[in-house]
C-alpha cells in the first residue's frame, strides 16, 4: 500500500506535539542550563565576595527598571501578536508584533546607553569579578535579545509582505523564545540591581 | 528502469537537490549531512594521531631530535618560524609538549569522537531507521555543521594566530571552574559512550543471528545511566581541593553508575550466548567494544572510590582508564559501524581481509600501548610531564614507556590497512547490494545508497529487528516490513 | 497548529506583572534587613517568572512533556547551585 508523506510544517510526532514546538522547548532547556551556570556561578561567588555589594551601588536602578517595564510590556505585545493570528486579524498581528520588534530595540538602546556610561566611568570587565559577570550577564541576555528582534523583524516584514499565514505558526515559535529572553532578564534584574 | 507514479509524485514532494551547492554544501538532505560529518571527523583523527606520535616520541626519547629534524636546514632551526620556536632543533619543547597534549584531548573529543558517533551516523542512521524521509529539523541540521568548522578553525586560530577565543580571562576561584566544566564534562563523555555502545549492540543481532538479549533491560539501563550521569561530576576532583566532605557522595554515585553499564555489558555477553556467530570486520570491533569497555569499566571503580583515587588521580593509570572507555566506543564503534554501514553510505563494499588486518593490528598494538600504562600508572608516573627521566623514582620505568612508545607508533600504522581500504572502497570497491549483511532492521530494506527520498514506499512496520533464524522463513531471517501472517504458517509461504 | 487555544486574559497579567516589578523595586529602598529583601524580591521574581511561564508560554496549557523539558533544566541548576555554595562560600 502507497504511503506518502508531504512535509507538512506542524507535523506531528508520536508525542502528538507539534514538532516545531517540542524542538524549541529543548533549544530552551540547553538555554536554561546556558543561563543557569553564569547566574549560579554568580550567585556563589557573589555571596563569597559582599565587598560586591560596593559596586553593585554604581548600577542605576531607574535605568534598569525602565528596561524591566519596557521588556515585561514587549511580552504582551508578543503574546497579543499571537493571539491575533489565531484569530486570524492581520493587522492587528503587524501592529503588535512591530510594536514588539520597537520595544525590543528600545530595551537594546537603554542598554547601550548604560554600558557606555559605566565603560566611559572606568568600570571596565576587567576591574573586578563584579564587572566581569556584569558585562558578561547582561552582554550574553542583549545578545539574545538582538536575535530575538531580528527574528521577529522577518516575521514583521513576511506579515508586511501578507505572506504570514501559511507559516503562521512561527508567531507561536519566535513568542517562546521572546518569552524567555523576558524570564531571564526577570532574573538579572533583581540579582545585579537589587541585591 | 521505468519510475511508478509514486516515485514521480515522491520525486515531487520532495526533489533531490540540483547543483553542486546546492548537493554538497548547503544540503539538507540527512544522508549529505552525515558524510560530511564523517569525513570531517576521520581528517581530525589523523591529526588527533598525529600529536600522539609526537608525543609518545618525547616521552619515550626526552631530548631526542624528531626523525626527519635533520633534513631541515641549521638556518631552518635557527629562525623564528613556529615550527622552529615549538621544537628546538627537533627536540620537542615543554611548552610545546603541553599545547601537544591539550590539542590531543580536544580534538578526539570535540572533533573525532562527537562529530563521527553523533554527527555522521546519528544523522545519517536514524532516519533510514525509522522509515522517514529526513530529520525532523532538516534546515537546523545543515546549520549543525557549519559551527563544528568555525570552533575547528577558532581553534586553530587560536593556536596560529595568537587571538583568545578559548583564553579564560576571568579571575575568580579556579575551582568553580573546575565545577561547571566537570559539570557537563561528565555528561559529555557518556553521551560519547552511548552511541559506541549502540554500535556494538545494533550489530550483536546480525552476526550471532539471535535477537538482543534483554531489550527493555538494556533501556531502562540506558536512562538509569543518563540520570545518574548528572551526579557524578565532582570524581573528577577529589584531590582539587574541594571540601572532602563531597567526596563520599560522589563516590557513591560514580560505583552506582557502574551497575547500569555491567547490566549492558551482561546483555551484550548473554546476546552472544548460543549464537551462531561470524567474524566479519563489523562483527570483530563490535566485539572489541565490549572487550575494552570491559577493562575500562573495572579501572573506573578504582578511579571513583576517593580514598585510591587520592593516589592514582592525575597519574597515567587514570590516562589508561579513559583510553580504554573512550576508545572503546569511539574507536572500536566507529570503525564497526563505519565497517558494518559503508555499503549502506557509499553503495560499496569494503576488503574483508584488509579490515581484518585493521582490526588486529588495532586491537593488539591498543593493548600493548594501554596495559602496561596501568603499570606506569601505579608507578607514581604523574600526566602532562615532558620529561619522565627528570625524576629518579621514574626512570626505572622508563623501559615502560619506551614500549609503550613502539606499540603506540605500531597502532598508527595499523590504522593505514583502514585508510587503503576506505580510499579504495570508494572509488573501485564491489557494488554493494541493499543488504550485503542478511541484516533485519529498516535502512537495509532501501538501495545502497538509499536515494534522496530514503524510501520509495514508506516502510510499515510489522515486526521487530530481531527476527533472525525464524523457522518459517526460507532465508532464515524475517525482515521488519514484511506482513504478518494470520493463522498457522504453512510451508508453502515460499 | 492554530485553532482552539486558550487565550487568558494577558492584560491582566501585565498588570501583575507590572505590579511585582514595583513591588520589588520598592522594597529595595525601604530599610528593611538586607537578607528579608533579598527573599522578598527573588520571591517576587519568581512569581514573575512564574506568571510568564504559566500564562505566556502557555505551560498551564500545554501536555506533561514540555513540562518536563522546562523543569529537568531547573532541577538540574538546583543540584549544581546546592554543590558550590558549601565549596565556594565558605572558604
Amino acid at each position: 500500500m502507497q504511503q506518502t508523506q508531504a512535509h507538512a510544517p506542524t507535523a506531528s510526532s508520536p508525542t502528538a506535539l507539534p514538532t516545531g514546538k517540542l524542538g524549541l522547548w529543548w533549544f530552551l532547556s540547553s538555554e536554561i542550563i546556558t543561563f543557569g551556570g553564569l547566574i549560579g556561578s554568580y550567585t556563589v561567588l557573589r555571596l563569597a565576595h559582599p565587598e560586591w555589594a560596593e559596586a553593585a551601588q554604581h548600577l542605576s536602578v531607574v535605568i534598569a527598571t525602565v528596561n524591566t517595564v519596557v521588556l515585561l510590556t514587549s511580552s504582551l505585545t508578543m503574546v497579543l501578536a499571537f493571539r491575533a493570528v489565531d484569530r486570524q486579524e492581520d493587522p492587528a498581528v503587524r501592529t503588535w508584533l512591530g510594536g514588539t520588534v520597537t520595544l525590543g530595540l528600545v530595551f537594546l538602546l537603554i542598554k547601550a546607553l548604560e554600558w557606555s556610561g559605566k565603560l566611559s566611568a572606568g568600570m571596565v570587565p576587567g576591574v573586578s569579578g563584579f564587572w566581569s559577570f556584569y558585562y558578561a550577564m547582561t552582554g550574553l541576555h542583549a545578545l539574545h535579545v538582538l536575535a530575538g528582534v531580528v527574528v521577529n523583524a522577518v516575521l514583521l516584514l513576511v506579515a508586511l509582505r501578507g505572506r504570514l499565514r501559511p507559516v503562521a505558526q512561527r508567531v507561536e515559535m519566535a513568542g517562546l523564545y521572546w518569552h524567555f529572553v523576558d524570564l531571564v532578564w526577570i532574573f538579572l534584574f533583581p540579582l545585579l540591581y537589587l541585591s | 528502469m521505468r519510475e511508478s507514479a509514486a516515485t514521480q509524485s515522491l520525486h515531487d514532494l520532495h526533489p533531490a537537490p540540483a547543483g553542486l551547492c546546492r548537493k554538497y554544501v548547503f544540503s539538507t538532505d540527512h544522508k549529505v549531512i552525515g558524510r560530511q560529518y564523517l569525513a570531517i571527523s576521520l581528517l581530525w583523527a589523523i591529526l588527533g594521531g598525529l600529536s600522539v606520535f609526537l608525543m609518545r616520541w618525547q616521552l619515550a626519547w626526552p631530548g631526542t631530535p624528531l626523525p626527519g629534524s635533520a633534513l631541515l636546514s641549521e638556518a631552518f632551526w635557527d629562525g623564528e618560524s613556529w615550527l622552529a620556536r615549538s621544537l628546538v632543533h627537533g627536540i620537542i619543547e615543554p611548552e610545546f609538549y603541553n599545547k601537544l597534549f591539550t590539542m590531543h584531548g580536544t580534538i578526539m573529543v570535540f572533533f573525532v569522537a562527537m562529530p563521527l558517533l553523533l554527527g555522521a551516523f546519528g544523522n545519517f542512521l536514524v532516519p533510514l531507521m525509522i522509515g522517514a524521509r529526513d530529520m525532523a529539523f532538516p534546515r537546523l541540521n545543515m546549520l549543525s555543521v557549519g559551527p563544528l568548522i568555525a570552533g575547528a578553525v577558532m581553534l586553530l586560530l587560536d593556536r596560529l594566530a595568537g587571538t583568545g577565543f578559548f583564553v579564560p580571562a576571568l579571575g575568580g576561584e579556579p575551582l568553580l571552574w573546575q565545577h561547571l566544566f566537570w559539570y557537563f564534562g561528565h555528561p559529555e563523555v557518556y553521551v560519547i559512550m552511548l552511541p559506541g555502545m549502540a554500535m556494538a549492540l545494533e550489530i550483536f543481532p546480525v552476526f550471532c543471528r539471535k535477537p538482543i538479549y534483554g531489550y527493555r533491560l538494556i533501556i531502562y539501563a540506558t536512562i538509569a545511566a543518563g540520570i545518574l550521569s548528572f551526579l557524578v561530576w565532582a570524581h573528577h576532583m577529589y584531590v582539587s581541593g574541594m571540601h572532602p566532605r563531597l567526596a563520599m557522595p560522589f563516590s557513591i554515585t560514580t560505583i552506582l553508575i557502574s551497575v547500569p553499564f555491567a547490566i549492558m555489558v551482561f546483555a551484550m555477553i548473554a546476546t552472544l550466548w548460543g549464537g551462531s556467530i561470524s567474524f566479519p570486520p563489523p562483527m570483530l570491533f563490535a566485539l572489541g567494544v565490549l572487550a575494552v569497555f570491559l577493562l575500562g569499566g573495572l579501572t573506573g571503580i578504582f578511579n571513583g572510590s576517593a580514598p585510591a583515587d587520592i593516589y592514582l588521580h592525575d597519574t597515567y593509570f587514570v590516562v589508561a582508564h579513559f583510553h580504554y572507555t573512550l576508545f572503546s566506543a569511539t574507536f572500536f564503534g566507529g570503525f564497526a559501524g563505519v565497517y558494518f554501514w559503508f555499503p549502506k553510505l557509499f553503495g560499496r563494499l569494503l576488503n574483508d581481509t584488509l579490515g581484518k588486518i585493521h582490526f588486529w593490528m588495532t586491537f593488539v598494538c591498543f593493548n600493548a600501548v594501554f596495559i602496561p600504562m596501568h603499570v606506569v600508572g601505579l608507578g607514581g608516573m604523574m600526566r602532562r610531564i615532558a620529561d619522565p627521566t627528570m625524576y629518579d623514582f621514574l626512570r626505572p620505568l622508563q623501559p615502560l614507556n619506551v614500549f609503550i612508545s613502539v606499540a603506540a607508533f605500531l597502532l598508527l600504522l595499523g590504522q593505514l590497512p583502514f585508510v587503503v581500504n576506505f580510499f579504495w572502497g570508494l572509488c573501485a570497491g564491489p557494488q554493494a547490494p541493499a543488504n550485503p549483511w542478511q541484516a533485519n532492521t529498516l535502512e537495509w530494506t532501501t538501495a545502497s545508497p538509499p536515494p534522496h527520498h530514503n524510501y520509495d514506499v514508506i516502510p510499515v512496520v510489522c515486526r521487530g529487528p530481531y527476527e533472525y533464524s525464524a523457522p518459517d522463513s526460507p532465508q532464515g531471517w524475517i525482515a521488519q516490513n514484511q506482513a504478518l501472517v494470520a493463522g498457522p504458517a504453512t510451508t508453502a509461504q515460499g | 497548529m492554530t485553532g482552539e487555544r486558550r487565550h487568558p486574559n494577558y492584560v491582566a497579567v501585565w498588570y501583575w506583572l507590572l505590579g511585582l516589578a514595583l513591588v520589588s523595586v520598592s522594597l529595595s529602598v525601604l530599610p528593611l534587613s538586607h537578607t528579608f529583601t533579598v527573599v522578598l524580591v527573588f520571591a517576587a521574581a519568581t512569581a514573575k517568572a512564574w506568571l510568564v511561564a504559566l500564562y505566556y508560554m502557555h505551560l498551564r496549557f500545554e501536555r506533561w512533556l514540555i513540562y518536563a523539558l522546562a523543569l529537568v533544566p531547573l532541577v538540574l541548576f538546583g543540584i549544581l547551585l546546592l554543590v558550590l555554595l558549601p565549596e565556594i562560600v565558605s572558604r
